[in-house]
């Protein structure tokens, strides 16, 4: 079976419409998953943004953590900002904090600020920890961003204890995940985990606190929870603490299929047969008693062509998911990168399940939206971009499942897992009455 | 009172002294970032429709904006989706120059979208190692149907403010000699953000209903919306006035001076005397008096009932205003007006010295109008750390208001400061401009004099200030 990919153009790469941040976002991602942290940006004050989106996406806490910026202006382009920096760690001695991440943007490191012999200069005069990463919107995607900073927490933060925590895992980059509330899918990984009686070591990063990087050696596992950055991080556990990697070569629990799988192989691991089967049974049997209840309506689903685009965390398991599942016929897959060890994945799914999908890493707005006009599914699985984009095509549907949605969620709400099922089938439903809703009265009311 | 709080008591007029002395030190702390020259002046060229930008930067400048403002403009405003186009600038392109890059991009941009403009917007990257996009702009549009022009707009290279009036400086070079003067025509100076949620519409159609009803016609409302044609076609008008005197101030200045187009320099029109100021400074110099004054007349006596009650709540009241960087000091200081106008007694608290020099000229403009109101700054605007500076500055506004006898609070209801506390940040509050604002307004005034006594919530006081 012959499968169509294509990789960006070099039209593209001179003329580029980003469905990502830059790695400024993605190391700021990173590191304010750490509690109670201090961010300084290195940076004019228009990249001081990237750091508050991050902080969003991050769900921090503004009593908690900390955010400042050099703001640097013209003087400090011309000049050097180090002496800026200096005085601005210095000012934050003000603040009880535990650790400061001192993030460089793209004009300090072309002008040549040294944040590291800032950082090794200044650390005597301060009682909190410096941390600085270069991590210039230049050297690459908010996913490049993510991996730097993982690789500076580990290498900075984490030493080898020569000691072992049976039945211990550690989890990498869960935040890098095109769901809205991705911290839902984080709690049903920690949840699953501890019924099968493993211990997290770490959350590398969400809500970690910094004293969880001392454990972070001593486990036994990694998971990997994005498709689209963090591999780098775990194959640095790998190499340097002997940690393996589960559930390695297999799409994330979203959709039935999946979800058995990936409980399988967990199981497997961690010897917790019984768990993943009681879990499994439990799990679906739920999620079709619950459909049967509600009302799952199947008639605009059977075999409708459809398109998925977004990243590859949610995008690879979807698949399975809609064409499983929902028996539903992807014809269109966009994804926002292109890692080698997601492509493998997503090309080998594509064979399981006898799919034969156009597939596009890497994908920008133009991309996706010219593939749109061309493909012109029945439904699109994708974002708030992706709404507007197909507007004046004649495509029905829109399912809002990745960010950006533009819609406020209070609760973090899964795709993993059963209740993920739900939560999907629910978004999916209800987007597609949104399309049947009358936007005009065609009389007025006579009272 | 124990005034150990306070960094500053004085009026507006000493305080611009101070600024200007360098004695108040204009910089913001490091916890307050507005946003920086590229985000403003990609606001104004995103105000104009069919513009495609190529944003000669990497790709976390280019999502940012495209995510506030051209999904937002898709979102609340009808607007359909264009494109954010960058060069994704990398390492490479750091080390050897994006020029050639940015060439073939532009030619890329006018392939795919044909758009009518195209705005090539420099950041901090392509500033920094010299790519010059001026020169590529101006070669480049020899080769594409669409007009090009380029902002110098990075991050680092000014403030705020001097993104929108190098983006306003670039749109007129999009002017054309005028084929005829168009007889009663004005152009809206000054808007910007495109027509976005962060623009408050109801005041621009305010606008434009008090001047339609005069018999004037809108060229345009420059970048609120505008099309490249009416941009070409900006000076055939009689004159320019503003919807914001603030923003469009710089615009209006650079078209007397550069095209002698006259403009209209009046503040912004909230309460009754600014909105007849506002109103006649257009009439006047297009000779058109005898309506305008007709129709002030007409609709001041149908909103009799409303100024009253303005008289009737403000009268003898202290009115602390506080309005912050959104939606502007510039607000303050007409709402500190329209308080004086109804007999209360204004007190603008916590107008940054950065936004005085910020915008230097309009404040400077308000003093020579006769507005000097009282400013008091607190220690918490000066505090490291948003959160720590907002919890203070909370506190001390609390304390502040108690050296008051009968105070009344316009501005953010994100404050409880204990005293009547009026909302100016209802959806149904707008317009505040013109003869529904008064309306508005009154109506606002009226609610949070009846219901000064009921208690403030908890659960908000405690999300925004901890506890």
């Amino acid at each position: 079976m012959a499968t169509e990919h294509e990789f960006l153009t070099r039209t593209a790469e001179r003329c580029h419409d980003p469905y990502l941040r830059c790695a400024l976002y993605g190391a700021a991602q990173a590191v304010l998953g750490i509690s109670g942290c201090c961010v300084l940006a290195h940076a004019p004050q228009g990249c001081n943004m990237l750091v508050n989106s991050a902080f969003g996406w991050q769900d921090a806490d503004y009593t908690e953590t900390l955010t400042l910026c050099t703001k640097l202006c013209e003087d400090e382009i011309v000049h050097g900002g180090e002496e800026l920096l200096t005085r601005t760690i210095l000012e934050a001695r003000e603040f009880s904090i535990p650790i400061m991440f001192i993030l460089s943007a793209c004009g300090p490191e072309i002008v040549g600020d040294d944040i590291t012999a800032v950082c090794e200069e200044v650390q005597s005069q301060v009682d909190f920890k410096l941390v600085p990463i270069q991590c210039a919107g230049f050297r690459g995607s908010q996913y490049d961003g993510t991996d730097i900073a993982l690789e500076v927490l580990l290498k900075n933060l984490v030493t080898d204890t020569g000691q072992k925590i049976a039945n211990s895992v550690c989890l990498i980059a869960p935040h890098a995940n095109a769901n809205p509330t991705w911290v839902g899918d984080l709690r049903w990984v920690q949840d699953v985990l501890a019924q099968m009686g493993v211990q997290v070591t770490a959350t590398i990063t969400h809500g970690t606190a910094l004293s969880d990087f001392e454990k972070i050696s001593a486990s036994e596992a990694s998971i990997l929870l994005s498709f689209d950055c963090g591999q780098k991080a775990v194959d640095y556990l790998s190499t340097e603490f002997g940690i393996e990697q589960v559930c390695k070569d297999i799409p994330l629990p979203v959709g039935f299929g999946n979800t058995r799988r990936w409980l399988s192989e967990l199981a497997e691991h961690f010897g917790a047969g019984e768990v993943a089967d009681r879990l499994i049974t439990e799990g679906e049997k739920m999620v079709v008693e619950v459909c049967r209840r509600k009302g799952l309506e199947q008639f605009f689903m059977h075999r409708a062509p459809s398109a998925i685009v977004t990243d590859a965390t949610i995008g690879i398991p979807l698949v399975r998911f809609i064409s499983e599942d929902l028996e539903m016929l992807p014809e269109l897959i966009c994804l926002r990168s292109s890692q080698e060890k997601s492509k493998e994945i997503l090309e080998k799914e594509l064979k399981e399940l006898s799919l034969n999908p156009r597939v596009i890493y890497g994908a920008d707005v133009y991309q996706s939206s010219t593939a749109l006009a061309e493909s012109r599914p029945e439904a699109v699985f994708g974002s708030n971009i992706e709404k507007h984009g197909i507007e004046e095509l004649d495509i029905p549907f829109i399912f809002l499942i990745a960010s950006p949605t533009m819609r406020f969620r209070m609760i973090d709400r899964e795709y993993f897992g059963y209740t993920g099922m739900l939560n999907l089938i629910e978004f999916i439903q209800n987007d597609w009455r949104e399309r049947y809703r009358s936007r005009q009265r065609r009389y007025q009311a006579r009272w | 009172m124990d005034n150990d709080y306070i960094a500053f008591q004085g009026s507006l007029q000493q305080l611009l002294e101070k600024v200007e002395s360098g004695e108040m030190v204009p910089k913001l702390q490091a916890s307050h970032a507005p946003p920086c020259k590229f985000w403003t002046a990609f606001m104004v060229v995103n105000g104009i429709r069919h513009m495609a930008p190529v944003i000669h930067g990497p790709t976390g400048c280019t999502y940012g904006v495209a995510n506030a403002y051209k999904l937002t403009s898709c979102e609340y405003r009808g607007v359909p989706l264009e494109p954010t186009a960058c060069t994704a600038l990398d390492e490479s392109n750091v080390v050897y120059g994006g020029e050639g890059k940015l060439v073939e991009a532009i030619k890329e941009v006018e392939d795919r979208y044909q758009p009518e403009l195209i705005a090539v917007l420099s950041c901090c990257c392509s500033g920094i190692i010299g790519d010059d996009v001026e020169t590529i702009a101006r070669d480049a549009e020899k080769s594409v149907n669409a007009r090009v022009i380029a902002i110098r707009s990075e991050g680092f290279g000014g403030d705020f403010r001097s993104g929108f009036e190098d983006a306003f400086r670039a749109v007129m070079d999009l002017m054309e000699p005028p084929r005829q003067t168009r007889e009663n025509t004005i152009n809206i100076l000054g808007a910007r953000v495109g027509p976005t949620y962060t623009e408050w519409l109801e005041d621009l159609d305010e606008i434009k209903r008090l001047v339609s009803a005069i018999g004037v016609e809108i060229n345009a409302v420059l970048c609120g919306g505008c099309t490249l044609d009416e941009i070409r076609r900006a000076r055939e008008v009689k004159l320019n006035a503003s919807w914001c005197y603030d923003w469009g101030q710089k615009l209006g200045d650079l078209m007397q001076e550069r095209f002698g187009i006259p403009y209209s320099r009046t503040g912004q029109p909230y309460g009754l005397r600014a909105t007849e100021e506002w109103l006649m400074g257009v009439a006047e110099p297009l000779g058109l008096e005898k309506p305008a004054r007709e129709l002030l007349g007409k609709e001041t006596d149908q909103v009799r009932a409303e100024l009253e009650s303005l008289r009737r709540n403000l009268g003898g009241k202290t009115a602390i205003i506080e309005v912050a960087e959104f939606p502007g000091p510039i607000r303050a200081l007409s709402l500190a007006r329209m308080a004086e106008e109804f007999g209360a007694k204004p007190v603008v608290v916590n107008i940054h010295p950065y936004t005085i020099k910020e915008r230097m000229p309009s404040i400077k403009f308000l003093i020579e109008s006769g507005q000097n109101p009282e400013v008091v700054l607190t220690k918490g605007l000066f505090s490291l750390g948003t959160f720590r500076s907002s919890r203070r500055t909370e506190l001390e506004i609390r304390q502040l208001v108690t050296g008051y006898d009968n105070a009344i609070f316009l501005g953010t209801p994100m404050r409880q400061p204990g005293i009547p506390q009026v909302n100016l940040t209802t959806r149904t509050g707008f317009p505040q401009y013109g003869f529904p604002g008064i309306r508005n307004i009154a109506r606002l005034v009226e609610s949070a004099v009846a219901h000064a006594a009921r208690p403030r919530s908890k659960l908000f006081r405690q999300v925004l200030y901890g506890g």
